[in-house]
């Protein structure tokens, strides 16, 4: 944790730098392109868990909500970061992102590139997140730091109890 | 345990011995609420519901405080009262219905309590009376000396947050202790640095101190309480490093010039907060 913070000060610190060197637009064909799966879980009280990925900016602040897969928003708090940084300042961007939970499975979906508000977001570094929560299950929270700027890249996140692999693969279409 | 009551029992006499005010609520157990839920999403509200008890472990049900004092301080600054007050043996409860958003303030104050220390006949034994300043004169021996009024007042509160946070509900009274949360209480994440600020009498406090246990002392061998003591500006901060429900109990014991009823005060803010995953 202390590792944590202490990084993330020095990107603040750093933030200037980073912010002068990118203060442009990602290409118009950029996208990101995420590769999903929910494992398959023995559980005797399985629930389809609840699904929050997002993006945020140096600032930590969320850029965009990409996917938001819930049931009633009575549980919409157990997604506990995401709630926080995100869903409690907001009820019509929870209305217009929310779709319905999914079976365990592999899901492919896609991030255009554009901020919650339409607009292309600069380049620069940025953290994809991922928080998963199932009732009588557990939680978890993936962080990935990615750099978006000309050229394409891909980011590969290990498997955790709640999540299979995620694949993160940010295409630049020439 | 032994050890413990020894210890226990010696800091009793030593503080007899020298003549210090052993008040009622030094002895007393800690007055605490504790709700169910400290957040609420759900579109249109929810019922939450409140335990409040006075106990000597961080959230064991002991004594049966009441909950007749109850008050939800609203978004808007508006005082409501909670539904369904029970009490039984070992604690009270309540509900109330959380639709507004924003940030309530959720307290069980008690009534301010007066006693008066004094010395009385040849020995210098400290003898005490229920009684406060303007009336203790009917009730004190006349050859009373050394004599001190006290006050005690203990607020425990808590905060429920729907949906956006605010801090209306925050707005001081300016009376005995109080505490605003400087790090608002639905953004206190495991692992990072909290402030809180510390008014007596609607003026920062300096010196206040506070122990801030987390929940489950009953499971563990030690306390491991985190103590903090405010600054010239009335800041405390600490960090709490795991997730959970969090108690900080802060007194502080001061002078009261020009007060009608009472010298001194000791006063108490019992805080319950959680401390949410990262």
């Amino acid at each position: 944790m202390t590792y944590v913070s202490k990084s993330l000060l020095a990107i603040s610190i750093a933030l200037p730098l980073a912010f002068s060197a990118y203060a442009k637009p990602i290409p118009d064909s950029a996208s990101m392109d995420i590769h999903f799966e929910l494992p398959a879980i023995q559980a005797s009280m399985y629930a389809r868990p609840y699904v929050a990925v997002w993006i945020e900016d140096q600032q930590r602040k969320s850029v965009r909500t990409v996917q938001l897969w819930v049931g009633k928003d009575e549980w919409l708090k157990d997604l506990r970061s995401w709630w926080r940084k995100v869903g409690r300042y907001d009820r019509e961007l929870v209305d217009a992102v929310t779709s319905a939970t999914r079976p365990a499975g592999e899901y492919r979906f896609s991030w255009d590139g554009l901020d919650d508000a339409g607009n292309r977001v600069e380049q620069g570094t940025y953290t994809f997140y991922a928080e998963v929560v199932r009732e009588h299950g557990g939680r978890n929270y993936i962080r990935q730091k990615i750099q978006l700027g000309e050229s394409s890249m891909t980011h590969q996140l290990a498997p955790t109890q709640e999540t299979g692999t995620i694949t993160l693969s940010y295409i630049v279409n020439d | 345990m032994i050890k413990n009551k020894k210890v226990k029992a010696l800091s009793i006499a030593c503080a007899v011995v020298a003549g210090l005010a052993v008040t009622a609520t030094a002895n007393a157990h800690p007055r605490w609420i504790v709700p169910s839920h400290f957040t609420v999403s759900k579109e249109g509200g929810d019922w939450l519901t409140f335990d409040v008890t006075a106990s000597h472990g961080t959230f064991v049900f002991d004594k049966p405080a009441g909950s007749e004092t109850g008050q939800i301080i609203m978004p808007d600054g508006r005082i409501q009262y909670p539904s369904y007050v029970t009490k039984g043996k070992r604690r009270s409860i309540f509900d109330f219905y959380f639709e507004e958003e924003g940030t309530h303030k959720v307290r069980v104050n008690n009534v301010p309590s007066y006693y008066t220390q004094y010395k009385a006949g040849r020995r210098d034994t400290v003898k005490w009376a229920k009684a406060h300043k303007a009336e203790r004169d009917q009730v004190l021996p006349e050859q009373a000396r050394d004599v001190i009024t006290q006050v005690s007042y203990t607020r425990a509160e808590t905060y429920v947050t729907v949906g956006k946070p605010t801090t209306k509900a925050f707005e001081l009274e300016g009376k005995y202790l109080e505490l605003v949360p400087v790090t608002h209480p639905s953004d206190i994440v495991e692992g990072e640095e909290v402030t809180f600020q510390f008014f007596y009498n609607g003026e920062p406090q300096q010196g206040v101190t506070a122990e801030i246990t987390r929940e489950g002392t009953l499971y563990r061998n030690h306390q491991e309480q985190l103590d903090v003591v405010s600054n010239e500006q009335g800041m405390v901060t600490f960090t709490p490093d795991t997730a959970g429900r969090w108690l900080m109990k802060a007194n502080y014991k001061g002078e009261l010039p020009d007060n009608p009823l009472a010298d001194t005060a000791s006063v108490n803010v019992h805080l319950t907060f959680e401390a949410v995953l990262q």
